[in-house]
């Protein structure tokens, strides 16, 4: 089967699978089964987070330990160069569609040990394609939340044949200081 | 039951457990050797967190460090803050860094609030390995509130940036003593139900008890600190043995092991140890109780009742005379202890930073040998890991 | 090799593990009559209850303003200085007035090399930035959108602040902005009032 034939908008071709489609789409979303993958601060959050007080499982959201189990990868915490290997890894045992949300400074860029220290990699997105970012040392369980809420707009429009209504953010080989990438309004 | 490891004569099974794993609290990696379900031999693999914390300390300048100290030990950040101010204010002299008993109060009711804190993680964590998810939710609805008071107190929830060299950052704000007498009342009542869900249950405690047995003398020998050497029936607590702050007038009481599981267990188990913890989150309190008692009456801003920021901008570039200390704090994973060498400038020539989790790790590789797998997540709960203060 | 561990033998009632189940029962019974009947939920419904940050709380920075609505940064590069994570950018101009030397041509934050530790906020010297805003959350899919330059920094109205918070109300819009405009134009006003 060809992607054209799958392919979302076009309105003539595809219109039965499309149907299919959406329920699929309708079905990830509101079940995003998330990898357990917290290395740092920010994990203790992410805990927190899916505590009582906050409760991911209301958003039909349920820790996994496994990353072939996993729709969703939150980075939670320092990647250093030892553990990007590893990161990596996980991320390429998940099946697809997979997402990957990147929580808080030091997974989005290395944070405070970003220009300091010479064993931490300053920012996931250099490893792994990131869908969301999420600042914050660590973020608050509400940004997370939000963060995810945002996800599930872009899971909804995704397509069986590996159609995402737009690629996620990679940093091909660039660095993560100012002037690699340009600010909103200078 | 007794394992007789000695008459399987299966093929030893190499397995790595972790980095990634849900029970290794972190990024702890274990090379475990198999004998069949028994442990023949476990290696812990650690520096999956290295930060180069302290190599980074040499490039800051003293009173910048602060923020990084929290994230030495993210459980209990308070702790880790005042033990890396303590040992700057005692480089620096008490005529540099003089702390105003106010700050002082503050200091330990935050200290305290935090070992509740982070002892709620540690029991809920290990009850949760073991199985029993209940217990750890109950934790952690507690542990929110802890963090609601620490965010109305110092606006974060987690990496708190509070305690400064010479104080804390800001003063209590005027509720804040309410709050926490609520709180401290909530939870004496809600430790209760957790003792009868999780601490007295059978299953919980056939599980822990007689698993990892440490006595007195290993425990010492392995150089293990905190609720792990108490948990062996050592009766050794930096807060009372070694005073610093106001912990000297507040009579600390040392809770320690002493057989906790009765005919089923042993002195030094995990059982002890995670008894041991609970006990403490009574002790702390009693002493945050005891704190809010003796906290002087709030002073005006200008006369910086508490040492903190706003009175004078001048305090953040004092830096201490050339010389070394090495001071040592009671952390909830125990001691934490900083060894600052300052060559009189105004950075830090060298900061090492010893702590209660790396002797934990070190132990592993003599605990785990004739276990059952199983029991691997026990150890480790029991011991209360946590990675970045191995790697830091 | 191994170490043999004796482990005692339960008794009869003790194998069963019954009781102490219903007992562990019983306490989370309680929460559930806690939840059901009294409706002490500790459940916050986030998306769709907001929640109520306190102003203390070290949130997203703001720029403040001065009476005439130009930032009240000197250019005195404190703030990225005290950064642990050096996550403020400023590029300095002159001012066009005389009582103020300079002004920054560019202030960005990137916010996701920010560790909100506050110590921005403690080292101006000058009371211009601050990190009250109660924004907490932030979330964005690139990069791009997370280096906020001066004008989502001065993007903000007086009247969300207290009327106890007086720097705040002095900036346009602000209560207290009348008569802080006329004594800010008497004061510098040489050469002309403000760069807007």
């Amino acid at each position: 089967m060809t992607d054209k034939a799958l392919s979302p908008g076009n309105g003539d071709d595809g219109v039965a699978l499309l149907a299919v489609d959406e329920f699929l789409a309708w079905g990830k979303e509101h079940s995003l089964f998330y990898l357990l993958f917290a290395t740092a601060c920010c994990g203790i959050e992410l805990m927190q987070t899916g505590g009582p007080r906050y409760d991911l499982d209301r958003l039909g959201m349920i820790p996994r330990a496994t990353p072939r189990q996993a729709d969703l990868m939150i980075v939670a915490g320092t990647i250093t160069h030892k553990m990007a290997s590893r990161a990596h890894l996980l991320y390429q045992q998940m099946a697809e569609p997979r997402w990957v949300v990147s929580m808080g400074s030091c997974a989005n860029s290395g944070g405070p040990f970003s220009k300091h220290s010479y064993s931490v990699l300053n920012g996931i997105d250099k490893l792994i394609p990131i869908d969301v970012y999420i600042p914050g040392c660590p973020p608050r369980p509400e940004a997370l939340i939000d963060g995810v809420m945002a996800l599930r707009h872009r899971v909804k429009k995704y397509r069986t044949a590996g159609i995402r209504d737009r690629d996620p953010h990679v940093v091909a080989g660039g660095d993560c200081e100012f002037g690699s990438h340009p600010g909103k309004d200078s | 039951m007794t394992i007789e490891a000695e008459t399987l004569d299966g093929e030893r099974m190499t397995l790595s457990m972790g980095p990634h794993h849900p029970s290794t609290h972190g990024v702890l990696r274990l090379i475990v050797e198999t004998d069949g379900e028994v442990i023949s031999r476990a290696v812990p693999d650690i520096g999956y967190l290295h930060r180069a914390i302290e190599k980074i300390g040499e490039k800051l300048e003293w009173a910048q460090f602060v923020p990084y100290t929290d994230r030495v030990d993210y459980v209990c950040a308070m702790n880790a803050n005042l033990a890396f101010c303590v040992a700057a204010e005692q480089l620096m002299g008490s005529a540099l860094a003089p702390v105003p008993r106010r700050g002082e109060c503050i200091r330990v009711l935050v200290a305290e609030l935090n070992r509740i804190s982070s002892h709620l993680v540690a029991v809920g964590v290990s009850a949760m390995d073991l199985g029993a998810f209940t217990p750890f939710l109950h934790g952690l609805a507690q542990r929110e509130t802890v963090n609601d008071i620490f965010e109305r107190l110092c606006g974060q929830r987690l990496t708190y940036n509070y305690i400064t060299i010479g104080g804390v950052a800001f003063d209590l704000h005027p509720t804040a003593v309410a709050e926490i007498g609520t709180f401290l009342d909530e939870l004496s009542r809600e430790m209760k139900r957790f003792s009868q869900l999780i601490t007295v249950n059978p299953i919980f405690r056939d599980r822990c008890a007689k698993v990892a047995t440490i006595s007195a003398a290993e425990a010492i020998a392995w150089g293990l600190v905190g609720p792990n050497l108490r948990g062996s029936g050592v009766d050794f607590d930096l807060r009372r043995d070694e005073p610093y702050g106001i912990y000297g007038e507040l009579d600390v009481q040392v809770p320690v092991g002493r057989n906790y599981a009765g005919r089923h267990g042993a002195l030094g188990d995990s059982y002890d140890r995670f008894v041991v913890r609970l006990l403490e989150i009574q002790e702390s309190i009693r002493l945050c109780r005891k704190a809010l008692e003796l906290l002087p009456p709030a002073a005006a801003k200008a006369d910086d009742p508490v040492g903190g920021w706003q009175s004078d901008a001048s305090k953040v570039l004092r830096k201490p005379p050339a010389g070394e200390i090495y001071v040592r704090t009671e952390a909830p994973r125990g001691e934490m202890g900083y060894h600052l060498v300052s060559d009189g400038s105004k950075m830090p020539y060298r900061i090492k930073i010893r702590t209660g989790s790396f002797a934990a790790v070190g132990m592993l590789e003599y605990l785990c040998p004739g276990l059952f797998m199983a029991d691997i997540v026990t150890v480790i709960g029991s011991l209360d890991i946590v990675l970045p203060e191995v790697d830091r | 090799m191994a170490k043999i561990i004796p482990r005692p033998k339960l008794t009869f009632w003790e194998s069963l593990y019954f009781i102490e189940i219903f007992k562990g029962l019983m306490t989370t019974g309680a929460h559930a009559r806690k939840n059901l009947i009294h409706g002490e939920f500790e459940t916050r419904n986030y998306p769709e209850e907001a929640p109520k940050l306190p102003r203390d709380y070290r949130a997203r920075h703001r720029l403040m303003k001065r009476p005439d609505g130009s930032p009240r940064c000197v250019a005195c590069f404190m703030c990225s200085t005290a950064c642990p994570a050096r996550c403020i950018n400023i590029v300095a101009e002159e001012a066009d007035r005389t009582d103020i030397e300079k002004r920054p041509a560019k202030f960005e934050i990137d916010l996701l090399l920010c560790v909100f530790c506050g110590y921005c906020v403690e080292a101006c010297p000058c009371d211009a930035i601050r990190m009250d805003t109660t924004i907490g959350v932030m979330v964005h899919d690139n990069r791009r959108d997370f280096v906020i330059g001066k004008a989502k920094l001065m993007d903000w109205n007086p009247a969300d602040y207290p009327a106890t918070d007086v720097q705040s109300q002095k900036a346009p819009g602000g209560s207290l902005n009348a008569e802080a405009l006329a004594q800010f134009n008497g004061a510098g006003g040489a050469s002309g009032a403000g760069h807007h």
